[in-house]
């Protein structure tokens, strides 16, 4: 199992450092899966995220100048590495002005990623910034774990508000209630509803406009012929929602959500080189 | 009546944010040349100096007052005064600067009154009165021309070395040999490696203004407690300077320019078992054995348990050395010492990680092997017993003999009670 990657240009360090940032206010632990053509931050839908799941790809060609991995055999070559993603976060936040970054699997003690990062100095020779951050090896036989989501058979598709929008709402009824109401219909029209004994707050949004999907199969037709009006709704925990909002430093080309009434909500932000998705359950 | 005036609020104000990163009280001491200020922290392993001379003020007016029952007069008349209650009048000294006009520092010791008039924009006059104790605050001896090793380097370098461990980051270690230098996170034997994330920085001898490498040497200290001086050292833009041995031997971080100078002295981790060696220069590609001055192997290894004992011992109250010079052992004779201790008994109540425990040990021996050897003169073994726990105080060995006394010091009641029964 070898791994070894390098990332020289600037641009590409920021835009892959604030991924990482992005990643590492999602989750504490994830699952990083390595192919020979992406890179994968994986959330699986345990009980201890409250059933919160993440899938992050990015294709490493958009950030790494070199990129060499071996997997665990031929036959599967793939790396799955279990690490908090807020080490990497760390060891790459005093890299912003880097010569040249270079990411490598070791096992000094134990599993590592080493993070070395070359810095400009006033000596002739650079200074070496080395950051070790301990990894678990995950072992095939959990792969399955951690297989890519399916898009839910979904009642309504909608684009998002504008994100900065959405989360100043969110912030203010955060304080109120601890669960919120999603819904919206497939005309465009979304609402956030929290209810509590005093009070009940709703804000509205409208002409959002509803993403077109494919149907490449008969499930998706039950959405195409509803209602256009009727709105699917589902109660979740504003924290988490708060978490994926605030967690965005850039603004996504593309914010949509499906809803399954009473069940999931499945977000996808979309940016160039990254899609990430993040499914939401339902609370009783 | 004593008035001071400031030159730069910035400076003054960082630097007793520095001092509050030691310890929770510090002594105010105005002389005749300056202002000084001095900390301890509890454990010994930290020990902060800053002395502004009269030329860093506007105005200096320092009135001598001297007591009767003081064999020779008094030049000066330290006071206590808590970190707490002085903080909140440099809160924000980034924008303190913008706002206040002046600054005026009275001091009034028969009162026991330290006051603080901070005269800002728009006619607001804010006025601190701060009670103070009188106090005997204990200085450390350094002989910083000894240390073989001396690095000189401008703060922002070393602000943007230490920037890439994490704010937590108790203890990190720098590593020199004449060919380069490491600064890395601390590690020692039982460290879960699967669990720690590590960082170093390795650098060229070019990137400092000084590089002086007698010894190769590998020291480890708190970093926490320096990080004041380095964010006080960025308003002076004085370079900083570090002056160091091997492991064991104390650390200095030391500033110094016309109107201002500073010291920050640290205690290293010792290396205990290779003490006894001769001044070799450790071979760092294998890991060192680390054994703690503390029984480490005991059924009850926390540090919790010697601190109680400590916290038991009566405080006797520290003597004052004054030694105006950092040069050794010489210096005037000691006065006998009346009123309390400035250091408290609550020794590791919050260096509660015992890698700091550990490395607590180191800066008393440095400081008190000369201070010990006076009161050897003195018979005051009851001292002796406070910090060494159950070192008998028949011994009057050499000080290497002390470092072996305290690694292999137990903490069990029964030598604490025998202590107890031959202290005078």
């Amino acid at each position: 199992m070898r791994f070894r990657a390098k990332i020289v240009d600037l641009a590409c360090l920021n835009h892959f450092s604030r991924v990482i940032n992005t990643i590492a206010k999602l989750a504490k632990t994830c699952a990083l899966r390595l192919t020979v053509s992406k890179l994968y931050f994986i959330l699986s839908d345990k009980v201890a995220n409250g059933g919160v799941s993440m899938w992050c790809e990015l294709c490493q060609g958009n950030f790494f100048d070199e990129f060499q991995m071996e997997g665990v055999a031929a036959e599967h070559n793939e790396i799955y590495l279990e690490l908090v993603p807020e080490n990497l976060s760390r060891a790459l936040k005093t890299a912003q002005n880097a010569k040249a970054v270079k990411i490598k699997l070791t096992n000094k003690h134990c599993p590592c990623l080493r993070v070395a990062v070359e810095l400009p100095s006033l000596s002739s020779s650079s200074r070496m910034v080395t950051h070790d951050i301990p990894v678990g090896v995950i072992p095939r036989r959990l792969w399955n774990d951690f297989r890519e989501p399916s898009v839910p058979d979904f009642d309504v598709s909608i684009y998002l508000p504008v994100l900065k929008t959405m989360k100043s709402v969110l912030e203010r009824m955060k304080n109120l209630s601890n669960s919120i109401v999603i819904e919206a219909n497939s005309s465009g029209e979304m609402n956030l509803k929290i209810e509590t004994d005093l009070v009940s707050v709703t804000t509205h949004f409208k002409d959002l406009g509803n993403p077109p999907w494919a149907s490449e199969d008969g499930c998706q037709s039950s959405a195409q012929s509803r209602d256009l009006e009727s709105m699917a709704e589902a109660r979740i925990d504003i924290k988490k929602l708060l978490q994926l909002l605030a967690g965005q430093q850039v603004n996504p080309t593309k914010a949509l959500c499906n809803i399954v009434s009473k069940r999931i909500v499945h977000f996808i932000l979309l940016h160039e080189d990254v899609s990430l998705q993040y499914f939401i359950p339902a609370l009783a | 009546c004593i008035l001071h005036c400031f030159l730069s609020l910035l400076v003054f104000g960082r630097a007793i944010h520095a001092i509050a990163r030691i310890s929770d009280e510090f002594s105010f001491d105005p002389i005749e040349k300056g202002l000084a200020l001095r900390s301890v922290n509890s454990s010994r392993s930290a020990y902060a100096y800053v002395f502004f001379s009269s030329m860093f003020f506007q105005h200096y007016c320092w009135t001598a007052v001297s007591q009767p029952c003081q064999k020779e007069k008094q030049l000066s008349l330290p006071c206590k005064l808590i970190i707490k209650s002085v903080l909140p009048v440099f809160r924000c000294v980034n924008v303190l600067e913008r706002n206040v006009e002046k600054c005026s520092i009275y001091t009034n010791i028969n009162d026991h009154h330290v006051t603080f008039q901070l005269l800002c924009k728009y006619g607001v006059v804010k006025t601190y009165n701060l009670t103070c104790q009188e106090c005997d605050p204990l200085q450390a001896v350094f002989a910083k021309h000894m240390c073989p090793n001396i690095l000189k380097v401008h703060s922002r370098l070393l602000a943007d070395i230490m920037i890439h461990f994490p704010t937590s980051q108790e203890e990190v270690t720098l590593s020199v040999t004449p060919m380069k230098v490491c600064f890395k996170s601390y590690t020692e034997e039982d460290t879960d490696f699967s669990k720690t994330m590590l960082t170093e920085i390795q650098l060229n001898p070019d990137e400092f203004d000084y590089f002086q490498v007698g010894v190769d040497s590998e020291v480890t200290f708190c970093l926490k407690e320096l990080r004041g001086l380095l964010a006080f050292s960025e308003a002076t833009s004085v370079p900083v300077s570090i002056h160091f041995d091997i492991s064991g031997k104390p650390i200095a971080f030391s500033i110094e320019d016309m109107v201002l100078e500073a010291s920050f002295i640290l205690a290293t981790l010792s290396d205990v078992e290779k003490e006894t060696a001769s001044q070799q220069p450790p071979d760092f590609s294998q890991r060192q054995e680390r054994k703690p001055p503390w029984d480490g192997s005991a059924p009850n290894s926390k540090p919790a348990k010697p601190v109680s004992l400590l916290a038991k011992q009566e405080i006797k109250s520290i003597p004052r050395v004054m030694m105006r010079e950092v040069t050794g052992m010489e210096g005037t004779a000691m006065t006998e010492a009346e009123g309390h201790a400035m250091l408290g008994g609550e020794a590791r109540e919050h260096c509660k990680d015992f890698k700091v425990a550990k490395a607590s040990e180191i800066i008393n021996l440095q400081i008190l092997h000369h201070v010990v050897s006076y009161f050897y003169k003195h018979c005051i073994f009851q001292f002796h017993s406070l910090f060494f726990g159950a070192v008998s105080c028949k011994e009057q060995d050499a000080i290497s003999h002390t470092f072996h006394s305290l690694a292999t010091a137990s903490d069990t009641e029964e030598d604490f009670g025998n202590m107890q029964s031959s202290q005078v």
